[in-house]
């Protein structure tokens, strides 16, 4: 690696640019062989690390925590406990309501309309592609630089799918990454998010767009189109291989 | 009630994964992953009160690490464990993932494993966790320039390691 720009060139792929940084870092990557190399292998590293075992903890550990949190706990449980009985245990208990309320997930139900309203919004306003290509090398990078996340953004073309861009947009109030497709006439938007609780709905058709929904890791998907039910189906096997 | 407990449950708890995963890629074995991660959930919840706001993933992680770095003095202490790459290469593997997918995805395990621990544990915090610059650099306690400088220069390494099968 003899570029000096190639740790710019990583920042930009990594999603860590900003304003005119990123323009910076496109423009440079448009015209530097070694950088579309780089850009290029760190894709497909990403791709095959994305396979490899982000473990989770198992069950067991989850409940020894839990029990050794509740002990380290206990001698001020029994406090706590006739502090609020004596001074109105009310205003406690409303607290605690509070913090779980806070903590809840957006509704699964109100998702699906989310979904389906972002991909009519930007089918009536035309602006449906940010960054048009149909070489995954491009849209990868430039979805992690501009939604903060690095989705899969495959090319199904030989299945029918073709990838024609991408674009961000915001689901729930998260920033998300979305992969445009081309299916005849009609237009596949698979949108990716970070959330690492939160249930999501099941399939459903939404106002005339059927609507998919799966969790890979910390990444939520969805899949959003009016295309047949069949064709659907065989875009979200794709998408989810 | 519990008021204290329950926040620091309700925040923390959800990032058990991430502290799991963490603790288990840098100790490289479940028995211990899982002692530093009780001991890491336990000294975060004592030092609750002095937590202001802010990223608490990053904040655990930082605990994370600080616990695998006293185990890691500790053993080395005592004895030196030897890691092995069976108990590596066991785990994991879903029975619908094909036998070629497996292969490649037990390659890429042994190969981060065998990465130094200052390259594998910023390639997991970005490539896993999906965390900034910012917050790799805080977790680690290194300047946001090494951070990026290793992390390119892991890529590198896992990338000339796994050329044959990537």
């Amino acid at each position: 690696m003899s570029c000096d720009h190639i740790l710019t060139t990583q920042s930009y792929l990594d999603g860590q640019l900003d304003g005119a940084q990123i323009d910076a870092a496109e423009r440079h990557l448009q015209t530097c062989a070694e950088c579309q190399t780089f850009a290029a292998q760190t894709a497909d590293l990403s791709d095959a690390l994305r396979r490899t075992t982000r473990h989770q903890a198992p069950e067991f550990l989850r409940a020894r925590v839990r029990a050794a949190l509740k002990r380290e706990a206990a001698p001020t449980k029994a406090r706590a406990f006739w502090w609020g009985a004596a001074s109105g245990g009310g205003a406690s208990a409303l607290a605690a309501a509070l913090a779980l309320f806070l903590f809840l997930p957006p509704s699964a139900a109100g998702l699906a309309e989310a979904i389906a309203d972002a991909h009519a919004r930007a089918l009536t306003s035309g602006h449906t592609i940010m960054v048009a290509s149909s070489n995954h090398h491009v849209v990868k990078p430039w979805l992690a630089a501009h939604a903060g996340i690095s989705p899969p953004a495959a090319d199904f073309a030989a299945q029918g799918f073709v990838l024609t861009g991408g674009r961000t947009d915001t689901i729930a109030g998260r920033r998300a990454a979305v992969s445009v497709y081309a299916h005849g006439n009609h237009e596949l938007d698979l949108f990716t998010w970070v959330d690492k609780s939160g249930s999501l709905p099941q399939s459903a058709t939404v106002r005339g767009f059927r609507t998919a929904f799966w969790k890979e890791g910390d990444l939520n998907f969805a899949a959003v189109s009016d295309v047949d039910q069949a064709a659907f189906q065989k875009f979200i096997a794709l998408a989810r291989e | 009630m519990d008021d204290r407990r329950q926040r620091f449950e309700a925040l923390a708890l959800p990032h058990m994964d991430a502290a799991y995963n963490l603790a288990r890629w840098l100790s490289r074995s479940p028995v211990e992953a899982d002692d530093i991660v009780q001991d890491a959930m336990l000294r975060a919840f004592r030092a609750f009160d002095g937590f202001r706001g802010g990223d608490i993933k990053a904040w655990l992680l930082t605990i994370v690490r600080n616990c695998w770095l006293s185990t890691v003095v500790g053993s080395r202490r005592r004895a030196h464990t030897s890691l092995e790459d069976q108990e590596l290469l066991a785990t994991d593997a879903s029975p619908e993932d094909t036998a070629i997918q497996a292969g490649t995805q037990r390659r890429m395990d042994l190969l981060i494993a065998q990465l130094a621990p200052e390259f594998r544990e910023v390639l997991i915090l970005r490539e896993m966790e999906d965390l900034s610059y910012r917050e790799i650099a805080e977790i680690t306690g290194t300047p946001i320039g090494t951070v990026m400088s290793r992390l390119a220069r892991a890529r590198t390494q896992l990338r000339e390691s796994a050329k044959e099968f990537l």
